[in-house]
């Protein structure tokens, strides 16, 4: 039904990316760039529906990205246009589904989304396509000195609860550069699990933890994610590393300075009683060459 | 003032006249000092590459110079200093020697600084963003301050002698050194309150001398020893640079005399005695230099940590010679001389003499180079001139011009002030002072 | 030399050209940048209404708001003040598994690539080392490891390197003397030295920034910069996203967490499972470059010689008895 296609070594993939590619450009010419699209579909926290696109080429094993170009975005299986949008400097482009828009799903119950990058006289077109099924994620922090995370999961079929069951949920939390995974839930018959979480965790200054609780990837529903924010963290302390007065620093320790001073004043005062004395002498054959002028 | 006319014309030998010799030697030195230029100007043209610094051995020639210059500004804190201190008698034909050889190798040695920064023409950086934690920081501050003081202290010794050169009717020299004799001599007429001012004055500097020379060479002794490299990482560094400083101090005063008693004919004032009681002191400070070389090595070599016993592989391999110059011979050798009344002779106490300078100079080679050449992390390098330092004409020139700038300094002073004190001559125990 | 000199004066003959043609000295920039980039609208995006005319160093005579233009010698020193200062409230670390290393030399390349060095430049160096005849050969890349008492930095007599709040030590190679006492102060060999002009001009637009310390300059000092300008924008060092075998771990320890792009673990938890150690404890200049021992190796050591050239195979003839 899909294809999926892992390309090459974009390590860092985005923040809960859903990862269906299409490689397309049947008739390529000698010189034109055979360009991939991937699309991913996510819903975030606030419910938002968003679609990402990705446009890229590979050139010695590098995957480079394609600046500039639009992206048609379409939903359902009739293609109905969405909107069009130009890729940024990493080839990627977003959009929303807003809520007002209507989402006609198969009869599964599925949504399908896909999109379009119609190609140029140096470059193939391309497509990609994704489709989901909605899904209701539920996230509920308990607990003092055991802390848990419940998860619960769903999809509405005609009204009806449905439960997300055997599916795993992931739960991490968002750190600089990536997100330090704290374990892998999966959901049991009623769609609900549950995780401990660890209680030695640094946080910000304030003990503040943002834990993210997500699908990733999943063939059925997608990127899924529900973000809390809660002070499970410890205190950090950010006051520690910066040091004063150091070697290192770029003020010196006091007792250098005493030091340097001490030494420096008994050694030019020296100086000075030397250099008084020759203007003692001075002023001494001044008096005697006055004198001698007198008699 | 008056001073004895034979004294006066034996001890200023140029003042009055400048000989062909004069000339001639002072061209070759010249030229020496031409090629040292070119050399640096390549130097600045091309960039560092044209030594043989590289990323590893970032220390070369240049600042095995920089500290045996600085070391031999030792001899007037010693001679002056010291002796000046304890009132000994017959330093005086010598004093002057010492302490130009203090301001001139004081002058000279910070220039090997300058050869080896990369940026010379950021230089005046150490002055506007300075860091006091920095050792480079304390040795500005503290040669600036030693300069100073050494000048006052040439400058106090010089003044009787401008007073007599302005009273001497018959001198024969251009208007020009009359007025500036008359200027520097500051009315000088030595009377007992002028004499007193100026005894005591003496008297704090050379205290003062000694305190600044010791602090100037333990600073550029802690560059090295602050750091965490094996074979420089030592407590003993600062003592261990004094006593080798005093030592080539010392043993650049002995071959100065001897080329000064032999162009100049001083033969009547510098005598075997003063090589001998020199001599002496050379050995006495040989042996402690000795000890203090022996106890670095012997304790880096007893305890064997793995870095430092590296070390002591490379310099008994493949600086074996050098290493054996230098601390065996260089030490050993003055001592040798002095302990036989029959070896005591004028040239071999110049020879041992010239022989422990020139072992100090590689002394100071082996501290430097070696331990650059054996970084915490092997050197796994390709480029043969990574691994071991191989100084190239550029900076041989330029130590070259360093020796001829200073036998120049040294010709150019003998033109216009007495290079052996007149007023201390003159004074009436010549008699116990010569003999 | 020569060059670098006039490129300094034509700092100021820029500034009397601007001057003739009647614009304050406000507008000064230094040579080889372009107006467009002294334009930084302000955050406010407020417009004065007055534009002023300024000549582009392609020769075009632009037309900009006012309160657009910004001294290029006046971002500089924002750079630099920038630069000097580090990011608030991190303490960036590095933990490097030894067990994984195969001298690919993927890192060597893309910081040479990212920071404009010559060949013979490696600010990430890769060394075989053998402790002891009876222990065995391990590969060991060696960043600067930006030691929390940085001896480079304490000797430095001009403040040419300095030790930021985030832990990174960098070079202001405009402020670099050349003296090297920070290369014979550094026990791990990190910094090199340019002794030549590395021939790196900026690009048409930049500013020299000590966060890459692009560009080089002759009788200066350079080194690794753990990406300074990366961690910025939130990426990790190249050195990092480089490595194909994911060897190299960056992070900040206020948040106890490390990654190499693919896989994120807790530091500690890290150090603790794989035994984590800094080299040369005993020296201490406390780094923050952590290494994991080799054990149970992805490679066998020799795996590293197999595709190196020549000049590599020749520099690893004898692993180094440390």
């Amino acid at each position: 039904m899909i294809e999926i296609k892992k390309t090459l070594p974009i390590r860092i993939i985005l923040l809960s990316a859903l990862f269906f590619t299409t490689l397309c450009g049947l008739a390529q010419e000698k010189e034109k760039i055979t360009p991939t699209v991937t699309l991913q579909y996510l819903k975030n926290s606030e419910d938002q529906r968003i679609l990402h696109a990705v446009l890229t080429y590979s050139k010695d094993r590098m995957e480079i990205p394609l600046q500039g170009f639009g992206i048609s975005f379409f939903k359902g299986t009739g293609k109905e246009l969405v909107t069009s949008v130009v890729t940024d400097s990493k080839g990627i482009a977003t959009v929303e589904i807003g809520k007002d828009q209507k989402l006609a799903s198969d009869s599964k119950g599925m949504w399908t989304f896909s999109s379009e990058f119609k190609g140029n006289d140096t470059i193939d077109a391309c497509t990609a396509e994704v489709t989901v099924k909605d899904v209701i994620l539920e996230v509920s922090l308990t607990g003092d000195s055991i802390r848990t995370v419940t998860l619960r999961a769903f999809s509405l079929e005609n009204g009806k609860e449905v439960p997300a069951k055997g599916e795993v949920v992931k739960v991490g939390v968002p750190r600089m550069f990536s997100q330090l995974p704290i374990g892998e839930v999966t959901l049991d018959d009623s769609g609900s699990g549950s995780l401990e979480f660890p209680s030695d965790l640094p946080g910000d200054k304030d003990g503040n933890l943002t834990i993210i609780a997500k699908f990733e990837e999943n063939p059925t529903f997608g990127n899924v994610e529900k973000i809390n924010i809660v002070k499970w963290g410890i205190p950090s302390d950010y006051t520690k590393p910066t040091v004063h007065r150091a070697l290192w620093t770029k003020v010196a320790p006091r007792w250098m300075i005493i030091t340097l001073t001490i030494l420096l004043s008994g050694v030019w005062g020296h100086y000075l009683y030397a250099v008084i004395s020759l203007v003692r002498i001075r002023i001494d054959a001044r008096k005697k060459e006055k004198e001698e002028h007198r008699l | 003032m008056q001073a004895d006319n034979k004294l006066l014309k034996d001890l200023t030998p140029e003042i009055e006249n400048t000989s062909y010799r004069w000339y001639a030697v002072f061209f070759i030195f010249l030229v020496f000092f031409a090629i040292g230029i070119y050399g640096l100007i390549q130097q600045i043209d091309k960039g560092h590459i044209v030594t043989g610094m590289r990323d590893n051995v970032v220390w070369g020639f240049y600042i095995v110079n920089f500290i045996f210059f600085m070391g031999l500004s030792y001899s007037g804190a010693l001679i002056s200093g010291v002796l000046h201190l304890f009132g000994t008698q017959w330093r005086k034909p010598i004093i002057r020697m010492a302490e130009l050889i203090t301001v001139i190798s004081l002058v000279i040695g910070p220039f090997f600084i300058f050869f080896c920064i990369g940026r010379l023409d950021r230089l005046y950086f150490l002055f506007i963003y300075p860091r006091i934690q920095s050792p480079i920081t304390w040795d500005v501050i503290a040669i600036m301050t030693d300069l100073v003081g050494c000048f006052i202290y040439l400058y106090l010794s010089f003044i009787e002698d401008f007073a007599i050169l302005r009273d001497y009717a018959d001198l024969n020299v251009p208007e020009w050194k009359k007025k500036l004799y008359r200027i520097l001599s500051l009315g000088f007429t030595g009377t007992e309150k002028q004499l007193k001012i100026l005894g005591n004055a003496r008297t704090i500097m050379s205290a003062m001398i000694i305190a600044i020379a010791i602090i100037v060479y333990s600073v550029l002794a802690w560059i090295f020893g602050v750091t965490l490299q094996p074979g420089w990482h030592s407590t003993i560094f600062g003592p261990y640079f004094v006593i080798a400083a005093v030592y080539s101090g010392t043993g650049l005063l002995i071959i100065l005399m001897w080329i000064f008693r032999k162009i100049y004919h001083l033969e009547e004032y510098i005598t075997r005695r003063h090589f001998v009681n020199v001599g002496v002191l050379l050995t006495v400070i040989a042996a402690f230099y000795g000890y203090f070389t022996f106890s670095d090595y012997l304790t880096k070599w007893y305890g064997s940590i793995k870095m430092d016993s590296i070390l002591i592989d490379k310099l008994f391999t493949e600086y074996y010679s050098l290493f054996i110059f230098a601390n065996y011979i260089g030490i050993l050798l003055p001592g040798i001389i002095i302990a036989f009344p029959k070896f005591r002779t004028i040239p071999n106490i110049t020879v041992a003499a010239a022989i422990a300078l020139l072992a100090l100079w590689v002394n100071r080679y082996i501290i430097v180079i070696p331990t650059l050449e054996t970084p915490f992390l092997p050197i796994q390098d390709t480029r043969p001139a990574w691994i071991n330092y191989a100084p190239t004409w550029v900076e041989w020139a330029l130590t070259i011009a360093g020796v001829s700038i200073f036998a120049m300094l040294f010709m150019l002073i003998s033109k216009i002030a007495p290079i052996i004190s007149i007023s201390e001559m003159q004074e009436k125990d010549k008699e116990e002072i010569l003999h | 030399m020569k060059e670098k000199e006039d490129n300094e004066n034509a700092h100021s003959s820029r500034r009397s050209f601007l001057r003739k043609m009647g614009i304050g000295a406000g507008a000064v920039t230094l040579a080889g940048i372009g107006a467009t980039s002294l334009v930084k609208s302000n955050e406010s995006g407020s417009q004065s209404g007055t534009t002023i005319k300024l000549l582009t160093t392609d020769g075009q005579l632009v037309e900009v708001d006012k309160n657009d233009i910004r001294p290029a010698k006046e971002l500089l020193a924002e750079k630099k003040s920038e630069a000097r200062a580090g990011l608030p409230n991190r303490k960036f670390a590095m933990v490097i598994d030894l067990a994984r290393c195969k001298n690919a030399r993927k890192c060597v390349e893309a910081c040479q690539e990212g920071h404009k060095l010559p060949k013979d430049h490696e600010w990430m160096k890769l060394y075989l080392l053998q402790d002891d005849e009876h222990t065995a050969k391990y590969w060991f890349p060696r960043p600067c490891f930006h030691c929390d008492k940085p001896m480079c930095v304490s000797v430095c007599p001009v403040g040419a390197t300095f030790k930021r709040q985030d832990g990174i030590v960098l070079v202001d190679n405009q402020r670099c003397i050349g003296c090297k006492f920070c290369m014979t102060g550094c026990p791990f060999s990190a910094r090199v030295f340019n002794w030549k002009d590395p021939e790196v001009r900026l690009e048409e637009g930049q500013i020299y920034d000590p966060e890459t310390n692009i560009p080089a300059v002759e009788g200066t000092v350079g080194k690794c910069v753990f990406c300074a300008d990366n961690l910025r924008r939130n990426e990790l060092p190249r050195c990092v996203t480089a490595c194909p075998m994911g060897v190299i771990f960056f992070g900040d320890l206020m948040e106890d967490t490390v990654t190499n792009g693919n896989e994120t673990f807790r530091f500690s938890k890290l150090m603790y499972d794989r035994a984590g150690y800094r080299f040369r404890e005993e020296l201490g200049t406390l780094p923050s470059v952590y290494y994991l021992p080799p054990t149970q190796r992805m490679f066998p050591v020799e795996r590293g010689l197999d595709d190196a050239d020549e000049n590599i195979k020749g520099r690893y003839k004898s692993a180094g008895p440390r």
